[in-house]
């Protein structure tokens, strides 16, 4: 009985913790100036105003922050799903020499500290013409998301068993009509997951963002840079710009990652 | 339709040695089960006829087609597989019509083939529903159904039955008989399960360690064994294999003395002989032998005993009713004409005359 208290009390910090920067960062960003710099702040939203948002948006450069990211986030998708998926599918089905130590390799890439890659990268991605464009920070993005992307997709086919495929290819599909037919019904919930899951990782990156572009920044660099000098409410209005994305997504993807459990427990 | 060959099959996964060798050939028409123990190549030798594995040498042919090179969509065969693999995303409909799909069928054509195979399988009433929402059996119909829909010239079915409980298995399998009577479809039909194969087939194919052991009726691979694993495996009780001394061209059980086949040379021979082929007697008999009761194990349709005969235990059968106790003397009679001679060195059998 203790320790289910305990446990429950526990639960009730971590909520908290969580919850407690998110609500203030939510209610300052719909309250007046005034309230923002209040103190004590009440519980509640004291002034409900959309002041805040609107000087926001009003800002020179945040409109084409907002655009280059979700054009970054986008390309970040598209790359992690083309490149990850199919990567995912050979570790699934074939058993070839170094496949674990490539499982491995994989996980390798995100240990490796972004700090240090990051002058290198500049001077090459400058050399090749692609700095300061979305390009050139997606594909940044998609090396941050396709370990993720690879090892979720390969315990996605995994989970969808051979014999489904070999069904079809006896019945008259070759390869890649039974993947089209077969598989990819089937692997769809978890693939939008783990596509969602990329585009958050692209939305929230800030370091190689900030490095790699000087007038094409995305939200988090663009923020990052003018931070410093800008007044508190911008602060707590760019804040509230940069979790609600992740949030909604974090909701969308509990679902699908659900099914996918469920798949891969079949 | 079309008959299957395949000529000296060899297979190995890494060091293991799947296939040695193994030819066959299954008639046009012919319900053919490979029966063996797992691991001894059955479901590879199947895979490899369906093209979802290919062999390392040998050939495989349907009809008079040479199939060895081809993937499995152009062999016109159809699988079942031990877990269904019934599109889970598909209705039933959608599922049993997938393959008519892919041969670009018109849409009466398709309506009428689904049907046909729907209620050949007794499941037209189920076809919207998915297969999440059927049970094991219905699934396996589904499953036969999407076979036989595409009229193969093959059928293949790797252990259909072995997920079913108990009770279906036996209702599923007189269906499978009545069902593969009607549509004289060749087959081909692996299992593990001895009585699955007796009760299925128009000849068994007994395969062990990569190798084909026996290929003959289930009758015949019943009574006259080829070697001692054929007697051992096939048959519940197994064949008792007593061992005995040859004396001139008779082999002696104490008083009893058997005539040999021709040609055996050895100190020893070993006698064959299933468990219902003793007649137990509490009396002494004319050729019989002596044997102490062990165990008595009441089944239901007989009672099952276990003897010894000095070293060696005797498994027989006796009638129900038959009053006995452990500890008991029995005397065993061996039916003349059901005798099976075997060379003790190889367990190979000896030919009869």
């Amino acid at each position: 009985m203790n320790l289910r208290l305990l446990y429950l009390l526990l639960a009730v910090v971590l909520v908290l913790w969580v919850l407690t920067p998110i609500f203030l960062i939510t209610t300052l960003a719909f309250s007046d100036r005034a309230s923002v710099f209040a103190w004590p702040k009440g519980f509640l939203p004291q002034q409900f105003s959309l002041e805040t948002i609107t000087f926001f948006f009003g800002v020179e450069g945040v409109w084409k922050a907002i655009r280059n990211s979700l054009v970054v986030a986008a390309m970040t998708l598209a790359f992690s799903i083309l490149l990850g998926a199919p990567a995912g599918y050979a570790l699934a089905r074939y058993r070839f020499a170094g496949a674990d130590s490539y499982r491995v390799l994989i996980l390798l890439t995100r240990a490796f500290p972004l700090a240090i890659l990051a002058i290198p990268l500049a001077v090459q991605f400058i050399n090749l013409g692609i700095y300061d464009t979305p390009f050139g920070v997606a594909l940044v993005h998609t090396a941050l998301a396709l370990p993720f992307a690879v090892l979720v997709t390969s315990s996605l086919f995994l989970g969808i068993p051979k014999e489904l495929e070999e069904a079809a290819w006896t019945l008259g599909c070759n390869r890649i009509q039974a993947f089209l037919r077969v598989v990819l019904p089937l692997a769809i919930p978890g693939l939008a997951a783990t596509a969602i899951f990329a585009f958050v990782i692209s939305w929230n990156e800030v370091f190689a963002a900030t490095l790699l572009t000087l007038r094409e920044r995305t939200l988090p660099a663009f923020l990052l840079t003018s931070l410093n000098d800008s007044p508190l409410p911008f602060r707590f209005a760019g804040g509230f710009f940069l979790i609600v994305p992740a949030l909604i997504f974090i909701f969308i993807i509990r679902r699908y990652l659900f099914t996918l459990w469920g798949i891969a427990n079949r | 339709m079309a008959g299957i060959r395949v000529e000296s099959i060899e297979k190995t996964f890494g060091k293991f040695k799947a296939l040695s060798g193994v030819s066959l050939e299954v008639r046009d028409q012919e319900f053919v089960v490979l029966l063996g123990p797992s691991g001894c190549g059955k479901t590879t030798l199947l895979r490899i006829i369906a093209g979802l594995e290919y062999a390392e040498r040998g050939r495989v042919w349907i009809g008079d087609r040479d199939v060895t090179q081809l993937p499995p969509r152009a062999r016109k065969i159809a699988m079942v597989f031990q877990n269904y693999a019934v599109f889970p995303h598909l209705t039933v409909f959608e599922n049993i019509a997938f393959g008519l799909r892919m041969q670009k069928v018109s849409a009466e054509k398709l309506g009428a083939g689904v049907e046909r195979a729907a209620t050949l399988m007794h499941i037209e009433n189920l076809l919207e529903r998915y297969p999440a929402q059927l049970s094991g059996g219905q699934r396996q119909r589904v499953a036969v159904a999407r076979a036989l829909a595409v009229e193969p010239e093959v059928l293949l079915m790797d252990e259909p039955l072995s997920n079913l409980d108990a009770l279906l298995r036996l209702e599923m399998r007189a269906e499978l008989k009545r069902l593969l009577i009607e549509s004289r479809t060749t087959t081909l039909y692996v299992t593990h399960d001895q009585v699955e194969a007796m009760s299925l087939a128009d000849r068994i194919a007994v395969m062990n360690t990569g190798y084909l052991v026996q290929f003959d009726e289930p009758m015949k691979v019943y009574q006259e064994p080829a070697n001692t694993f054929v007697g051992g495996f096939i048959g519940s009780p197994p064949m008792n294999f007593l061992r005995l001394p040859v004396e001139g061209r008779q082999a002696r059980i104490q008083s009893l003395a058997l005539d040999l086949p021709t040609g055996v040379s050895s100190q020893e021979v070993l006698l064959g002989v299933r468990p219902e082929d003793l007649e137990a007697h509490t009396q002494q008999q004319p050729q019989s032998f002596p044997a102490e009761v062990l165990v008595v194990e009441p089944l239901g349709p007989h009672l099952l005993l276990t003897l010894s005969f000095g070293k060696q235990h005797i498994k027989a059968t006796v009638p129900p009713d038959f009053d006995v106790r452990a500890g008991q003397t029995l005397w065993l009679r061996p039916q003349p004409d059901r005798l099976r001679w075997l060379d003790p060195s190889n367990g190979q059998a000896i030919p009869m005359r």
